[in-house]
Order: structure tokens, then sequence, then C-alpha cells
């Protein structure tokens, strides 16, 4: 299996007026395409920083991002989004459906991003809802579904364009713990049945065991503690 | 789903929300177009009928003075002149003085006719009638609608100027003819008659003309015979002003007031309020929706893109507001034309020129009040607008 | 607590809210303060032409024009039916012991008007010796009147200040004839400082009129002489004359002209406002949701749902009555006195000055109250139906 995401000694520090808050000083880290990843860690430990570095939605000051070989970490805003629109899919703890769309189009909204036709997208967004299994709620709007059913879509909605890993922040931080065990195994059927890889942020060691290993990050620096 | 879909389904998120704004933005481009309207409406009053090589002389001293009737035939005399004729105010009302006056003109019916014949249109058999006739009156249309007047009817027409020798103040006229004008919208709320008739039985101020109208071998010597015109009288009893007939009319019209400096002020001050009014919601609106712009711009949507859809979703809104309020006033304008007092404004439908600035005001309009959401939703990084909430 | 306690917490809260809405409340106060604005300068032109009308007439003169005429210009009155008019009852003496009588004529003159840079049509009015003395409100306040039998001018203030061409010491030309402006005079909020002043005689015999005038002003000893002079007229045969009240005559063409302002300006004001209360319903439909957990915890502490509504009320007249405030100081500022002119009655142009007064303030006050009332109701009755609740699911 080749290395689908590399980080090579990142290095990361906010300011906040006169004082610098070093994140990151030299992080590594590989993941193999397949790999079913949860980060987990104290709150200041990093989690978030290394979730937006990731996802390419914030950049390192210095050291090498690889993702299948793409070097990111010299993009630009612009080129971020669109290596983004065909690379990550994103799972949020809130699920941030757009609550004027329903089921349908929320999913549909990452195709809007790509050059795909009608029909194209139409068969896109229906093999997604079936893999999750909400194909016939497919009309309802997110304040006519639960919870879970909203995460689904949400799940739904990241896996549409195919993209290469799945993202996910503290997917279920917002569920109930029956709920919560139903999305995991939706996670774990997309990774060994589709072969997805995915990276998971989670302060719940429960959910941590749905992973096939669990990275520690505490003040910045990886321990690892494998399944 | 197209952005413009996308678009379309954000503005109604509060359905309520949007139609009060539309209603507010609605109100100003009726508003609008009714004044723009009616400004243009009276400009182009000043321009109907009014031919670039035709000119007007009057009295120097204003145009209610009158001049001797011998002047037509020097007028005629001077070089570039072709054509001549005149007209004398008359006061003409029907049977009630304050609420039938209109426009009437004791005139030379031949020389009238051939250089007015288009702008008062009439049959072969009505204009030969007319001409006959020495008691003959041609009516416009709208007025003979309005009263129900038909050819070949005699009707009093009274003078608030001149009485008869009798002491009578109206004048037995024969209707020899309807005339339109020579677009339908053109004002057709006179109407002419025989200067002999009146002049043999007016008390005072006989053998006077009002006005003469001139018209030029062509529009470049305008300058010149008028001012040839105007040098033949200096010195004289009644000295004259010779201008071309869209400045005469246009004076004219101005002297109710500066309507333009009225319109223009109320206009601003109606978008004024609305730009107030919509741009405020619209960044309170935009407010609610951080979260969402980061989850787009998460997703992959570019910067550019979501700034094009937030000032996409602005120029709907104000777009919506304005073909309805632009809409209605047309609709209200037709019905204005209708009325007796609309109807001598001429032409009050809405014209290209208003429709099309009115929609490049509402793009403007757009344009302005979504900048402020348009520039944060640009500017906004996905981590602060993740965090938000 | 009682109601009334209650109501008044829940007024001072919402009130203090106000800054959390700040921008969207400062657009409904400045909305409604141009609706104010724009009707109150529209009633207040309405207002200042009405004003000088009515302010020009004098109830002790009587004015008298042809039977059937309804303007000065279309009237014809002779030497002989001056003389006649002189014989009638309660006609006061003037300081030469003759009835107090001014014969007039009024000629259509050019002038420039400064607003429109056009020409327009200025009143030349022959007076005769008695001229001043039927026009109490008249005087000479620069130069001096002009000299019987001479080519002189004297020009109103209020002429001055709309038009060109007629300052103090000017040579004009009207026709054939020089004439020179010696003097101006005051007439202040009447038509009479609208006009140019010369001898009678002269312009009767430059502008070829005979011995005939248009109209004779009558001065009669009290007002209560008003009615009998107006009988004697009407039933002398020979006279063939209508006379009236001064005051009566400009009354009648203050209302036909008023008309015009009134029906532009109160459909104007009418459309703006419906404008400004779809902005301030959405202002107050967002300050009741933004504050909904806010009222949802009060109603739990027990507040009842009637202080919620009279607080968005309360709320929304506020913000229409600092409305009210700006728009009537906007118009009392800006607007007020502010010159204008424009073509009277008498087919001439009337100088006036826009003029702003208790009643029309009261009007666009009412409206604006009325739009801020309208646009509290709805979202009141909203507020007022929130459910008490611990915690508001977003």
């Amino acid at each position: 299996m080749s290395a689908l995401i590399q980080l090579k000694n990142v290095k990361k520090t906010y300011k906040r007026g006169k004082e610098s808050i070093t994140i990151f000083d030299g992080l590594n880290l590989t993941i193999e395409q397949g790999d079913f990843v949860a980060i987990m860690g104290p709150s200041g430990s990093g989690k978030t920083t290394l979730l937006n570095l990731l996802g390419g939605t914030d950049r390192s000051d210095s050291g090498e991002i690889n993702f299948d070989g793409e070097r990111i970490d010299g993009y630009n805003e612009g080129q971020l989004a669109g290596w983004r629109a065909r690379s990550v899919g994103f799972i949020f703890q809130f699920y941030n459906l757009m609550p004027v769309l329903n089921a349908a189009q929320n999913v549909e909204l990452p195709l809007m991003l790509t050059k795909l036709s009608a029909s194209k997208r139409r068969a896109n967004v229906e093999t997604a809802l079936k893999i999750v299994g909400l194909w016939d709620r497919a009309k309802h709007k997110p304040k006519e579904l639960s919870g879970g059913q909203q995460q689904r879509v949400a799940i739904a909605r990241a896996i549409v364009s195919d993209p290469k890993f799945l993202l996910c922040d503290e997917p279920t931080g917002d569920l109930d713990r029956t709920t919560a065990n139903d999305i995991l195994g939706t996670l774990q059927q997309l990774n060994q049945d589709l072969g997805k890889t995915i990276v998971m942020v989670t302060h719940d060691p429960e959910a941590a065991r749905f992973a096939k290993r669990t990275l520690h990050l505490d003040k910045g620096v990886f321990a690892e503690v494998t399944q | 789903m197209t952005d413009l879909d996308l678009v379309w389904k954000n503005l109604f998120r509060k359905p309520l929300r949007t139609i009060l704004l539309t209603v507010s933005i609605f109100m100003a481009f009726l508003i609008f177009g009714i004044l723009t309207s009616l400004n243009v409406a009276l400009d182009r009053a000043s321009e109907s009928g009014s031919a670039s090589n035709r000119l007007v002389v009057s009295n120097k001293i204003n145009f209610t003075q009158s001049m001797p009737y011998a002047y037509i035939n020097r007028v005629a005399a001077i070089p570039g002149v072709t054509a001549v004729t005149y007209q004398n105010w008359f006061g003409a009302y029907y049977q009630d003085q304050r609420t039938s006056r209109f426009v009437g003109f004791a005139v030379d019916p031949e020389t009238y006719m051939s250089i007015f014949h288009d702008d008062a249109r009439l049959t072969d058999a009505e204009r030969k009638a007319f001409l006959s006739e020495r008691t003959g009156v041609i009516v416009g249309k709208s007025l003979a609608d309005r009263y129900g007047w038909k050819v070949g009817q005699t009707i009093p027409i009274s003078s608030n100027i001149y009485s008869q020798a009798n002491g009578r103040r109206s004048w037995d006229m024969k209707i020899s003819g309807i005339f339109t004008g020579a677009k339908p919208t053109d004002p057709t709320t006179a109407i002419y008659f025989h200067y002999d008739y009146m002049n043999e039985t007016i008390t005072f101020n006989r053998d006077q003309v009002g006005t003469i109208t001139v018209v030029t071998a062509s529009p470049d010597q305008n300058d010149q015979v008028a001012k040839a015109i105007d040098a033949n009288f200096a010195n004289s009893p009644a000295e004259t002003s010779t201008v071309d007939e869209k400045t005469f009319s246009r004076a004219f019209l101005k002297q109710a007031g500066d309507l333009n400096f009225i319109v223009t002020m109320v206009v601003s001050a109606a978008f004024a309020a609305i730009l107030m009014i919509v741009s405020t919601t619209l960044v309170s609106a935009m407010r609610e929706r951080t979260k969402e712009i980061g989850v787009m711009k998460t997703l992959g949507f570019s910067s550019p893109r979501v700034l094009r859809m937030v000032l996409g979703e602005a120029v709907l809104l104000s777009s919506l507001g304005a073909v309805l309020g632009l809409g209605t006033s047309a609709f209200i304008l037709t019905g204005l034309s209708k009325s007796p007092v609309g109807s001598s404004f001429g032409d009050l439908s809405m014209s290209p020129v208003v429709a099309l600035s009115g929609l490049a005001l509402a793009v403007s309009l757009g344009l302005v009040t979504g900048a402020v959401p348009a520039l944060s939703a640009l500017r906004m990084s996905i981590i602060e607008a993740l965090n938000r909430g | 607590m009682s109601l009334l306690n209650q109501t008044g917490s829940v007024i001072a809260m919402n009130v203090r809210s106000i800054p959390q809405r700040l921008w969207m409340s400062l657009a409904t106060v400045g909305s409604i303060a141009l609706v104010v604005a724009v009707l109150l300068g529209f009633l207040s032109l309405a207002n200042g032409f009405n004003q000088t009308l009515k302010g020009s007439g004098a109830p002790d003169v009587a004015i008298a024009l042809r039977d059937g005429s309804a303007a000065e210009l279309n009237s014809v009155v002779s030497r002989e039916q001056i003389d006649l008019l002189g014989q009638g009852p309660g006609v006061r003496a003037g300081p030469d012991g003759r009835p107090l009588i001014s014969a007039e004529l009024v000629l259509i003159v050019d002038g420039i008007k400064k607003s429109t840079g056009t020409k327009a049509n200025m009143p030349l009015r022959g007076i005769g010796p008695n001229g001043l003395l039927v026009r109490p409100q008249a005087k000479i306040t620069q130069g001096r009147m002009f000299t019987p039998g001479s080519n002189e001018i004297v020009v109103g203030a209020g002429l001055l200040r709309e038009f060109s061409g007629f300052e103090l010491g000017k040579t004009l030309r009207f026709g054939a004839q020089t004439w020179k402006v010696v003097g101006v005079f005051e007439a202040s909020g009447t038509v009479f400082e609208s006009e140019l002043w010369a001898d009678a005689p002269v312009i009767q015999s430059l502008f070829k009129r005979g011995s005939t005038f248009q109209t004779a002003r009558v001065g009669l000893t009290s007002p209560a002489a008003m009615p009998a002079f107006v009988k004697y007229v009407k039933d002398e045969q020979r006279l063939q004359l209508k006379a009236q009240s001064e005051q009566t005559y400009f009354a009648d063409q203050a209302e036909r002209s008023g008309l015009i302002i009134k029906y532009f300006g109160w459909p104007l004001g009418i459309i703006m406002a419906i404008g400004a209360l779809a902005g301030a319903l959405n202002t107050m439909y967002a300050s009741v949701s933004s504050r909904a957990a806010e009222i949802a915890t009060l109603r739990v502490i027990g507040f009842s749902g009637f202080s919620a509504f009279i607080g968005t009320m309360v709320e929304a007249l506020v913000l229409s009555a600092l409305g009210a405030l700006v728009g009537v100081a906007i118009c009392a500022v800006g607007f007020n006195g502010l010159s204008a002119s424009t073509l009277g009655a008498g087919f001439t142009q009337v100088a006036f000055r826009l003029q702003i007064g208790p009643d029309i303030i009261g009007q666009a006050v009412t409206l604006a109250l009325i739009i801020g009332l309208i646009g509290g109701i709805f979202p009141g009755v909203r507020a007022s139906r929130q459910r008490p609740l611990l915690a508001l699911a977003t």
C-alpha cells in the first residue's frame, strides 16, 4: 500500500498579538491508502490545527505536506479550494447541511464543483444516498431528519464525488450512543468495502475503537497506540 | 442544480423577510417609474409635433401680447421663409369655464393645414369642409370623445377673453372634422377654427395675431431667418422674438417649476431609504450564514464563486422588486394617460429609456447593497467561519 | 409583579436592546425620517403657496372684474364703470377726498426664471395713485416709488428673489420702450411681491390700451360694508361687473392651486410610507427573533405575553418617533423658508416661500407613528405568542 498522506517536518505557529504559540515544531505523519486512523488528544494538543492542515483549510509555516504525490504546502487559496474539491470529503460534528436544500440537493453540492452532466450527477447522488440507506428520504429537508439521518446525508455528501479520503471532525460528538455506533459502522463499511481512506479526529475512545489504529496527539507530538 | 438555483433558494430562506424587502424595493421603483416617466413626458410634450425647420414668432414683450396682422406678409417676404401661418389664443372653453377649458386657436385654415396637416390629421372630405365652412371647427379626438361631439354637429365655443358685439361670449361653430395626431399618443385636446369668423365679431383687439409659425427652407437656415425676422421689426411698436418651435414649447412647459429638480430629489430620497433598509437587512442575513459559507468554501467553492453568489442574491432581490415596480408603474401610466388630465401630457407610456435605466438602477442597487456582505464572505477565513457557531 | 411593572421592565429591556440591532434600527429611523421629510416638504410647498395667496387679500378691499371673467387678464373695466363704482355704499374716501379706488391693468412681460434659466411670465401692473393705499401690507423699502407719467418701475422683493433681470437701477426694454427700475417694494407673504408696478396711464398709452383697465380695487370703510357693496355692484345694470372681497378672491385661487401639490404629495408620501413600513416590520421581526431566547426565559419567570407585545410595540414606536423627529428637523432646517415660484392662477409667476406649520407637522408625524404602530403590532403578536421555554432548540 502506498502512502497517501505524508507530512514531513511540518511547523505551525499562531500569533496572538505579541504572543506566539507554537503548535507543531517539526511534525511527521504517514497515512497509507485504505487506512482508517483515529486521532485523539486533549484540547490544546493541536488536533484542530492538524485537521485544518490535512483538509487544506489552513497552511503550514514550513515543511512538506504530500497527498498522493501532490505537494499542497505551497498552494494558494484558489489552488487549495480546487484541491479540496477533488480530494477530500468532509464530515463535521454538527453535520453542516444547508437548511434550504433537501437531502439530495445537499449531497449534490460537491458535484457543482465538477463538470459532470445533470444526469450523471443525479446518478451519483442516488448511489451515494443508497450507500447510506437514505434514498427514500431524498426529498426531505434537514429539519425533517433526525441527527443520525442528517449525519448520514453528510456522509453521502462527503463520498458523492469519490474523493481520495474522508476527513471527519468529531462525527459522533452530537449523537447518542446507538446512533453513533450506526454512523461509525457506516464509516467502517466505507473503509472496508469501498477502500476509502478515513482520518477521524475524536475525543471519544469508544469511537476510536472503530478505527484501524489510533494516534495520540499531545502538545503537538504523536504517540501511537495500535489496535 | 445550478448556482442560480442555490441563490434563488437562499433568497427565500426566510420568505417573510424577502417579501417585506421586495415590497420596499417595489415602492421605490414604482415612484421612480411614474415620476421619471412624467418628467420625460413633459420633455417629450415640448417636442411632439415640433419639426426641426419650424420657427415661432411672438411679440418680444411676451407671447401673450399680440402683433399686427400686417406682419404676416412682411414675414413671408423674408428670404429663407417657405411658408407662414398664424394662430390666436382664444381662451376657449365649453359650457363651464372652471372645468372645461382646452386649447383653442383661431387660424387661417388653408395655410395652417398646409403646414400642420401631419399633426392634425383629417380625411380629405373633412379638410375640404373645414376650408369652405366659415364657422367650421376641427376638434381633436380626445375632446370629441370626452364631450360626445360628432361631425356636422354645431357646438357653442365660449371665450374667457373675448365677447361679441351683442354681448354674447360664445360662438356657434360647426364641426367639420375630428383630427388625430401624428402618433397615436400625441395629445388631441385642441380645436382650430376660422380667424375671420372670430376677427369680424370680437369687440377689441381686431386685426391682431398671437403667434406666427414660419417654415424655413432647411434647419440650418433657422438661425439666420430668425435673426432676419426680428431685425425687420426692431424699433417698431411691436418688436418680435423668433425661436425654434422646440425652444418655445419647452420654455412654456417649464413655467410650472423645476420638475426635474423635484423628481430627482424625491427619487433620491426613496432610493436612499431602501438602500438603508436593504443593505442592513442583507448584512444581518448574511451573518446568519457565516458557517454555511465556511462549509461551502471547505467543500471547495472558490472565494470568487462565493462572492458571485452573494452578490447574485442581492441583485436578484432588487431585480425582483424592480421588475414588479416598473411593471406596475407602466400599468398605472397607461391608466393615467386615459384620464382627462393625463391626456394633455401626451405620451405618458413608459419609454424604453426609463425602463432600461430602471433595470440598470436595480442592478446597481443590488451590487451596492450586496457589497458589504459579499466582501466579508469573500475574505472570510474558513477556520473562523466554522468556529463561529 | 403587577402588569404595569412588568410592562415597564419589558419596555426598558426592549429599548435597551436596540443597540444590538443597531444598523437595522438606524435604517428604520432613517427611512421613516425620509418619508416624513418628503411629505412635509410637499406639504410646506403647498402651505407656503396657500398662505401667500390667502395673506394677499384684505377684508376691507373689494376687487371688481368684468362679470364672467375668472382672471384679471380677461377682464375689461372702463373709466365710466370706475366712476360708478365710486358711488357705491361704504366706499372709503382717500386722502384727496375722492373715493379710494385703484384702477389697474396687468400685462405679461418676460423674465428669466433663476431655477430653470428659461423665460417666464411676469406681471407688469399699471396702478394708480391709490395703488399703495389699497395694499396696506406693501411699502417701498429701497429706492422710491415711480413718478407718475414716467417710464419708471418698482419691483417686488419676491420677484427679485426668483427672477433675474429686474435689479434696482436696471434699465429694461419691453418691446420698443425702455423702463427704469427705481425702487423695490416689500409685501411679505402676499402675491403682490411677485409683481412689477408702473403708472397705469403710461402702460395704457404705450401698450395701446386706450383708457380701459382690467380691475378696480375699492377700499371700503370696514369689512362689514362688503356685503352691501357687492350687492350694489350686482344690482347696478350699467355696471356688468362682479365685485367680491379680495380675501374671497384669493382664497378661491388658493383652493384651486393648492390641490395639485396636495394630490402629488400625499400619494407620494403614502407610497414611501408603505416602503418604510415593510422595512420597519422587517426590523421588528428581526428584533423579536433575535431576542427569542430572552423572551422565552422571561415567560418562564412569569412575565405575561401582553408585556412582550407592549415591549415590542413601544420599541417600534420609539424608532418611528425618532424618525419623525429627524424628518421634521431636516425639513425645518433644510426646506423651511426656501424660495420657490410657480405659475399662478393669473397665468403669471407667483413667488412664495416654503412654510412649515404645526398642523402639517402634525400630519407628517402622525403618518410616522402609524408606521410605527403597524410595524409593531404584528411582530408584537408574535412576541406575545413565544412559549415559555427553558432552552430554545436551534
